[in-house]
């Protein structure tokens, strides 16, 4: 199944920032690069590795268990406290 | 007398009679069972369990079910086929009420002691899924699931499970081996009785429109498959199927598919691994893999600079070198001018110095022509003295044979016998006819 195009403003998945991390090693692997391109794929992979490990960091805090009347609540709480 | 003394006092106030001790009761009970009238029953096999002595089943349809036995030996008799009595299989049973009394140690049981068992079809429960599965594909609700996108990494799981049962530590096993540890958010419903789809759905409508979580689980420990008939719900899997977050079904039974495992996006043999579906990437592996590729790009951009730099540099340094490749092919060049200059100087300084000597030994040769002029001349005048016309014109003759050679005595002249006299004019033949006058 092909990963849908995230439109502009949607964060980058998980799994599209990896599958374009792979494009651009692959491409800086391969040698074919010019100096300009090489900085730029260095760039734009430094921020998908920074997005990988900030989503792999939010699971790797320690397992928060809750039960759905909590997460109601909480998200009710928000809410209200948003709206307030 | 004994049961006397240790019967207790009966509860105040109470008009009914006793207090009778429970076995005794509970054997007139049997007693009474036993005595109601024996009966046909039809009816769907579901839970059939065959012990050394036993053969129990429960006989069930849409109103109510009855639990039934029967001794081993007699369902023996029968000679059914191993998959005869499969769950769903309809049944005609022949037989009475009885009542187990127990004891002290043992549990009472009711049953329908069978006597007699005829297979009358394929169980109507089964047919009705069976319908209903084909519905479901045919207005394409198999598909819906699959088309949604699972996240490799998700935030937020929920999980519907029976708060007691053995599924929800399955999953927390199989997320610990993954090595997630995000938020888990348990939605408890029953998971095998006539409440739970209801309950099951629900739930899962609760977690979808919390819009929180990524990803749900339905799990449930293995069964009978009546036991698991509530996930065949007709209701609960078109919620499934038109949810708006995908769903891991769990809901094992080795033999048959619940519809759940149908319309879910994936169904998995077990909560385990139901969990470990639900976060595809191993999250401490992606961690070395993500501070791997970090190193890598760092290290391509720091060579694509020392690269450049390193062409930058050549490029500086190359003007200079053209320079001096220029200057010492200029020097070469000058070297084998002038080589070249001298090499031409001694070739000719030698043409010259052989023109030289020839000249000068002609010149030589000259002067001696000269001196020799007069001395030539001289023997010139002694040559023509000698010459024999000169001498034939003053009157001598010159005799010679045929042969032209010059004959020089009598004797020779007398054995050439012809010979020719050459005169100052001219030669004449002649032939020698006389003998030797000195004879």
């Amino acid at each position: 199944m092909t990963e849908p195009e995230p439109l502009p403003g949607e964060p980058v998945s998980y799994e599209a920032a990896t599958a374009r991390l792979e494009e651009i090693i692959k491409r800086l692997d391969s040698g074919a690069a010019g100096l300009r391109e090489t900085l730029e794929l260095c760039r734009e992979g430094r921020t998908l590795v920074e997005l990988c490990a900030a989503e792999l960091e939010a699971v790797g805090q320690g397992l928060e268990e809750l039960r759905l009347d909590d997460l109601i609540a909480r998200l009710e709480a928000g809410a209200g406290a948003a709206g307030g | 007398m004994a049961e006397s003394q240790t019967r207790p006092a009966g509860i105040d106030g109470s008009t009914l009679p006793g207090p009778y001790g429970v076995g005794r009761y509970a054997a007139g009970l049997r007693d009474f069972l036993r005595e109601r009238p024996r009966v046909q029953l039809f009816g769907e096999v579901w839970n059939l369990r065959l012990s050394r002595a036993k053969v129990y089943l429960e006989l069930r349809d849409a109103d109510g079910a009855l639990p039934c036995s029967m001794w081993r030996d007699d369902f023996d008799a029968l000679a059914l086929g191993e998959s005869a009595l499969a769950d769903g299989a309809q049944v005609v049973i022949a037989g009475g009420l009885d009542y187990y009394a127990g004891s002290r140690t043992s549990s009472p049981s009711f049953t329908f002691a069978v006597s007699g068992l005829r297979i009358a079809g394929e169980g109507d429960l089964l047919a009705q899924l069976d319908r209903l599965r084909k519905t479901l594909d045919a207005e394409g609700l198999f598909a819906a699931q699959k088309r949604l996108r699972r996240p490799a990494l998700p935030r937020t799981i929920g999980v519907v499970t029976g708060e007691g049962g053995k599924a929800r530590d399955d999953v927390l096993a199989g997320l610990r081996r993954r090595g997630w540890q995000g938020r888990l958010v348990w939605a408890f419903a029953p998971v095998q009785d006539r409440h739970a789809a209801p309950r099951i759905t629900a739930a899962l409508q609760d977690l979808a429109a919390t819009g929180a979580v990524d990803v749900i689980v339905v799990a449930r420990g293995g069964g009978s498959l009546a036991d698991l008939f509530c996930f065949c719900d007709e209701t609960l899997c078109r919620t499934v199927a038109l949810l708006g977050v995908p769903v891991i079904a769990s809901v094992g039974h080795h033999t048959d598919r619940t519809l759940i495992d149908d319309v879910a996006a994936l169904s998995c043999s077990t909560p385990t691994h139901a969990a470990e579906s639900a976060v595809p990437v191993h999250c401490a592996e992606a961690r070395a893999e993500a501070v791997a590729v970090a190193r890598r790009l760092s290290v391509h951009a720091r060579r694509a600079l020392l690269h450049r730099a390193q062409a930058l540099a050549r490029l500086s340094r190359a003007p200079g070198e053209h320079v001096a490749v220029q200057r010492r092919r200029l020097h070469q060049r000058m070297r084998e001018i002038r080589a070249a200059g001298r090499r031409r100087i001694e070739h000719e300084r030698g043409r010259s110095g052989r023109k030289a000597l020839v000249l000068d030994r002609k010149a030589r040769a000259s002067a001696g022509d000269a001196r020799g002029a007069t001395r030539l001349s001289a023997l010139a005048m002694a040559l023509a003295a000698h010459d024999p016309d000169r001498t034939l014109e003053r009157g001598f003759a010159l005799v010679t044979d045929r042969a032209g050679e010059v004959v020089t005595s009598a004797q020779a002249a007398r054995r050439a016998g012809d010979v020719r006299l050459r005169f100052g004019d001219a030669a004449v033949d002649a032939t020698i006819t006389d003998a030797d006058d000195r004879a």
